[in-house]
């Protein structure tokens, strides 16, 4: 969920850059590091950005009506794990501001944090639990994706809420506030993308199962045993 | 889908202009807009960009107001939560809901307004770059911030590839619809889920073969453009310039002013 350009007053989007861009540097430092040891993963990774942006771009079928777009960033933390998807999110975040005027500048920072940073940590460690925990694969990538969107949205609302807080109840009031009225789109939505993103990974099993290995998504055995309880 | 306002930007009669400027201008609009303390400044600001948006950059009225209705859904909501919560002063306006409270006052309301007119301002700014200014040019300007290279590297072949995907996902995207692939909720989900797959699939294929092809024409991990020199013109900055002026008074005779 984009917070537009403008809506975050003083001190608030400052704060949230200085919490985002250590955390993109970090990540540009590893992604310069899997570079230089591994070329071929440059123009890899740029096509996984260009298609996370174009993922994000696409309406998904909505109960509420409204129109709503899959965020991408769960499956990319699941692809890529959440450093080097925290540099693809800042630049998807930027060419949104820009292109196509979702998102803003000064908001860039707060934008990076709830869906670069915190949304594909909850993915990324959602995922990694359920693996280990040797649940069975699709319902993992369906948590770790609804679970990413969630947290996603509970961040925005908390960074609107601590911008905005009510003068009766304060930071707490106004965070239920905004939880409350962004649930009615939020909470479909994330298991929307849930069920999509579980299914993406069904067919890429089906239809290319080795990309996956070499992201190293998936060991060899995990993926021989979902192939055979498919088959 | 979304309209790519780039393909706005690439036949703007402003693209020809410097890229430095343009970039002042916005940066200008969105820092005075988000630090102003009354609404007035971002709502001038607001005027300006979209006159010059409009005028110079001849962008289609019609069409930059269904731009800014965009953002409207998010911008309303959270401006009426904020008017209901924030804030004190006398009580405008009330109602009573299952024996909760909720009502509007001076301090909310103003609040309120205030965060609007800076969406507002910083919307019309963004909407500027846009229409103005194609991605191409502004890799002279990310080259120029000194970010690692491989990120914009990334950042370059990326935007390149958005288009190519995109025309895929549209091509993809009429096939299943005229093959009733949207017809109900459910089969929208599969098709969509094979729709991304495909594109995921392609994108990952298409990544190997450029990778391929971009070393044998010798690709070190750099791509190199020609940039052009657009020297900034004398009109363009004494406009500028009283631009600034204008919304910087602006700003410091409304620093204290209040509606109520």
């Amino acid at each position: 969920m984009h917070i537009f350009e403008g809506f975050l007053p003083s001190p608030w989007w400052q704060l949230w850059f200085v919490f985002s861009i250590p955390i993109i540097f970090f990540g540009m430092y590893r992604l310069n590091k899997l570079v230089s040891e591994k070329r071929e993963l440059l123009p890899l990774l740029a096509v996984a950005g260009a298609f996370i942006f174009v993922l994000s771009s696409l309406k998904m079928p909505s109960v509420t009506g409204s129109s709503s777009h899959p965020t991408g960033t769960g499956m990319a933390a699941i692809l890529f794990g959440p450093a080097v998807t925290a540099v693809l999110s800042t630049i998807v975040l930027l060419y949104q501001a820009i292109f196509i005027a979702h998102g803003g500048l000064t908001t860039l920072g707060a934008n990076v944090a709830s869906m670069g940073i915190i949304g594909p940590v909850f993915a990324y460690v959602i995922y990694k639990a359920g693996m280990k925990a040797n649940i069975n694969f699709y319902v993992v990538v369906f948590l770790a994706t609804a679970f990413a969107d969630w947290a996603t949205y509970v961040v925005t609302a908390t960074q609107l809420a601590l911008a905005f807080p009510a003068e009766v109840g304060g930071v707490a009031a106004s965070l239920k506030a905004f939880l409350l009225i962004f649930a009615t789109t939020q909470v479909p939505l994330a298991i929307m993308e849930g069920a999509l993103t579980a299914l993406i990974f069904k067919y890429v099993i089906q239809v290319k199962s080795d990309a996956l290995v070499e992201l190293k998504v998936i060991t060899e055995s995990a993926l021989n045993k979902i192939k055979g309880a498919g088959q | 889908m979304t309209n790519i306002l780039d393909d706005y930007a690439l036949v703007s009669p402003l693209r020809y202009r410097n890229n430095w400027l343009k970039i002042a201008i916005v940066m200008f609009g969105v820092l005075v807009g988000v630090s102003s303390q009354s609404f007035i400044p971002p709502f001038a600001i607001a005027l300006c960009m979209s006159f010059a948006t409009v005028h110079f950059g001849k962008t289609s009225f019609k069409f930059y107001l269904t731009l800014l209705s965009a953002p409207a859904v998010f911008v309303l909501l959270s401006v009426v939560i904020i008017a209901f919560f924030f804030g004190s002063g006398n009580e405008l306006l009330g109602f009573d809901i299952f024996s909760y409270h909720l009502g509007v006052n001076t301090g909310g309301l103003e609040m309120a307004l205030l965060v609007f007119s800076r969406t507002l301002g910083g919307m019309s700014c963004l909407f500027f770059l846009s229409l103005t200014t194609p991605m191409v040019e502004l890799f002279s300007v990310l080259k120029a911030t000194r970010l690692p290279d491989s990120f914009i590297e990334i950042s370059m072949m990326m935007y390149r590839y958005i288009f190519v995907f995109l025309e895929v996902a549209w091509g993809i995207k009429y096939a299943q619809t005229v093959r009733l692939g949207y017809k109900d909720w459910r089969t929208s989900l599969t098709s969509l889920a094979m729709l991304s797959t495909t594109l995921f699939i392609r994108s990952w294929e298409q990544g190997e073969k450029i990778f391929i092809s971009m070393s044998a024409r010798c690709y070190d991990g750099k791509l190199i453009f020609f940039e052009e020199k657009r020297p900034i013109r004398a009109n363009e900055l004494v406009l500028t310039c009283t631009y600034f002026a204008v919304v910087l008074a602006l700003w410091y005779l409304t620093r204290f002013y209040s509606i109520f």
